[in-house]
């Protein structure tokens, strides 16, 4: 991690925290948005992030932006993060405004056509952002377009965390007034960057419920010792412990190649790893917690709902170990040893 | 809680060209027999490590004042995990590069330096560990082989057991107690250099259930150790041996055990067109295989930067052995074969090794619970 990035992430944690402290959870699920979290995040100018100084950013890239999801998973921000960050990114890359709001990114499967209206489903925060920015791919080429709140409908829906996931249908096409993506940048790039956007916050969970479940192993106390002491309970912990310790490397060296020929592959072994500890991770957090872990006024359930959701969502584990496997299987002849040998940068 | 550390580094162009130098000193070794590239660590070929040495690739990270190869861990890295994955004979030297010659340069006397290290790195001396009793296995702190001082040195009375290659090693870094068990239960033991030819030493050897005859029990029946053989210093043995673990647990041989088999199992797959079949898993492992080689690296690195990560080292040994191990698990269900304990060649015969020698994978260097206790309490929670 670079000292820049190190700084964004000191700088950024008060702001992060404070976010963790509100009481603004209850009123997300409820379907509230949380306005004065997101003139906070404004106000500090965290939204241009990843953008270059030219366009009035940070200058920090994706890197920065990472380190942002991040703190989001950590402290289970009630606010979009990833998406207006990644927005705001895809459209500096595009000759299209760059405005101060929120936008989603959403990547298509299928080349938008004039006879059937695009829909979506599960799209995050569809309901309170100004605009979509949809990304497409038209014979081969990368295009993008926004598509302002007032051209799409929302049938509203939740994850299991609350957070908005909503079923969104165009009332225009994409394809009209769109532009091309620039910097080679492609749409299975852009859902490879959204996957690991989730891996990163998935990440962050993870770390939180950690740090949450060795606390409170070491806090409570049963048969007159902290149940903590108790070999069945370390073992456990351990394991939780290695699995968090993994989804942070595998996420670090996904984020250390982006822009490489090895890119996909990273991201793919990162969206796995993280989703397979997530499993791991709530399961054993919540054995340890019992009841009072159970309880919605216990906060250990905003980091674990999160983590059950976010693990289907960008593709799960399996999905991902398909798509994987499907590529080794096709390398050439003996490739699998030096393919994972050159994702050292060499 | 103390957090664990795994950034990740990138090797560069020097570990690039040395790759290519061993793929093409592998190249010329032409195969290995199957039935030796599971577990290949643990298959004893002196002859084959005496062609590492004259490649300089023994001893490599050591100081070149002792012949060592004055390169970095991550070099090192590279060549035994190319060796590892073709399923190169590498045991023989194994113990002695990976850990009793940077204990002795850690804790061990200029002598002892000058006098093993050069042999070391020329694939003449090889070491075994002795550590493990009859009665002592995870407890290691529980030994009773004793050493008592006598003119000149230290008289050795007791038994060592799962030695490896002890009957081709020519020392044995031996843990003695050499004063009476107190309450501190890791005070009082000290480590010999013994020399396993000398007078008053048995060995039996013993075989294991997957066939090979690599292990000994080995009895010492008064030999002498001059005090020269003495590592670091007399009572701090269990601080030595502590630190020995980083170097121990966290190379890539922690998970690459069964690779061959994956590479023989996608070739089967392919060839059979069973690919669809099994993408979920062979994606599914190559994952964990991948983090788990950025893991094992990212420890490498802190070695040299001399860090001492004992914690981490635990946790690439512990997801490392359960990868190995569970691997020959996940593939026999989607091969269509049988394992096949005789077959001369082919998946059967790797998936037959893979499976008998697994237990061993997670009980060798500190089983999967004493590792999980060592993390446990980095957490904080002992």
């Amino acid at each position: 991690m670079s000292e820049l990035v190190k700084l964004v992430e000191e700088s950024a944690t008060r702001l992060f925290k404070g976010f963790s402290e509100s009481d603004t959870h209850d009123g997300m699920e409820a379907g509230v948005f949380p306005t004065e979290l997101w003139a906070d995040f404004l106000a500090d100018g965290w939204l241009r992030t990843t953008l270059t100084e030219e366009n009035d950013g940070a200058g920090l890239g994706l890197e920065g932006g990472y380190v942002l999801m991040r703190l989001a998973g950590y402290y289970a921000t009630p606010l979009p993060i990833m998406e207006p960050l990644l927005s705001l990114y895809i459209l500096s890359h595009a000759d299209l405004p760059i405005t101060d709001e929120l936008f989603i990114p959403v990547v298509l499967d299928n080349n938008p056509s004039n006879d059937q209206a695009v829909s979506l489903s599960g799209v995050p925060w569809a309901r309170d952002a100004a605009g979509l920015v949809v990304v497409f791919t038209v014979n081969g080429n990368t295009h993008v377009n926004t598509v302002r709140r007032e051209h799409y409908s929302v049938e509203t829906a939740q994850n299991m965390a609350g957070e908005p996931r909503d079923n969104v249908e165009l009332s225009v096409n994409p394809l009209t007034g769109a532009v091309r993506l620039n910097g080679g940048i492609t749409a299975a790039q852009v859902s490879s960057w959204l996957a690991l956007g989730n891996a990163v916050m998935t990440a962050g969970a993870l770390q939180r419920v950690l740090e949450r479940t060795v606390e409170y192993a070491t806090e409570r106390s049963q048969f007159g010792r902290q149940i903590g002491k108790f070999q069945a309970v370390q073992q456990q912990l351990a394991v939780q412990a290695e699995l968090t310790s993994a989804s942070n490397c595998a996420v670090e060296a996904a984020i250390g190649h982006i822009g490489t020929p090895q890119e996909w592959e990273l991201i793919a072994c990162a969206k796995i790893t993280t989703a397979e500890a997530a499993g791991y991770s709530a399961k054993t957090a919540h054995a340890v917690h019992a009841a009072i872990g159970f309880t919605h006024e216990y906060p250990l359930q905003l980091s674990t709902r999160r983590l059950w959701s976010w693990r289907d969502e960008y593709g799960n584990e399996h999905e991902w170990s398909i798509r994987l496997g499907d590529y080794c299987l096709n390398l050439e002849s003996d490739g699998l040893w030096p393919w994972l040998t050159t994702q050292t940068g060499e | 809680m103390q957090s664990l550390n795994f950034e990740p580094v990138l090797t560069g162009k020097k570990e690039a060209a040395l790759r290519t130098d061993v793929r093409r000193f592998l190249a010329n070794q032409g195969t290995f027999p199957p039935g030796e590239v599971i577990d290949s660590w643990s298959v004893c070929n002196p002859e084959f490590s005496r062609l590492l040495a004259a490649e300089g690739w023994l001893g490599m990270t050591w100081p070149t004042e002792y012949g060592g190869g004055g390169r970095s861990y991550l070099e090192r890295y590279v060549v035994i995990e190319e060796l590892l994955a073709a399923g190169a004979p590498v045991g023989a030297h194994w113990v002695a590069d990976r850990q009793s010659g940077p204990l002795l340069l850690r804790f061990g006397t200029e002598e002892q330096r000058q006098y093993f290290l050069p042999k070391i790195i020329r694939g003449e001396c090889f070491f075994a560990i002795g550590m493990s009793e009859a009665n002592s296995g995870s407890d290691l702190a529980s030994i009773k082989t004793r050493a008592e001082r006598v003119e000149g040195g230290w008289l050795v009375n007791g038994s060592k057991i799962w030695t490896s290659w002890a009957h081709v090693c020519q020392q044995m870094i031996t843990l003695c107690r050499t004063e009476p068990p107190s309450d501190n239960r890791h005070a009082g033991l000290s480590q010999f250099i013994i020399n396993l030819d000398h007078e008053g030493i048995t060995m039996n050897p013993i075989k294991n259930m997957a066939g090979e005859e690599h292990f000994n029990e080995i009895f010492f029946d008064n030999v002498f150790v001059p005090n020269t053989r003495v590592i670091g210093e007399i009572n701090q043995g269990w601080q030595q041996v502590m630190a020995e673990l980083a170097f121990e647990r966290s190379g890539p041989e922690r998970f690459l055990s069964s690779y061959q088999l994956l590479e023989a199992a996608i070739h089967i797959l392919r060839e059979k067109g069973l690919q669809q079949h099994a993408s979920a898993i062979i994606g599914q492992f190559t994952a964990r295989l991948m983090v788990l080689r950025q893991m094992s690296i990212s420890v490498a690195n802190q070695l040299q930067q001399g860090k001492l990560p004992v914690n981490e080292a635990s946790v690439v040994k512990d997801l490392g052995t359960s990868f190995e191990q569970e691997l020959p698990d996940a593939l026999r269900l989607v091969l269509s074969t049988e394992a096949r304990l005789d077959a001369k060649q082919g998946v059967e015969r790797l998936l037959s090794d893979a499976i008998l020698k697994a237990p061993s994978f997670s009980l060798r260097g500190g089983t999967r619970e004493i590792l999980r206790g060592i993390i446990a309490r980095g957490l904080g929670l002992r």
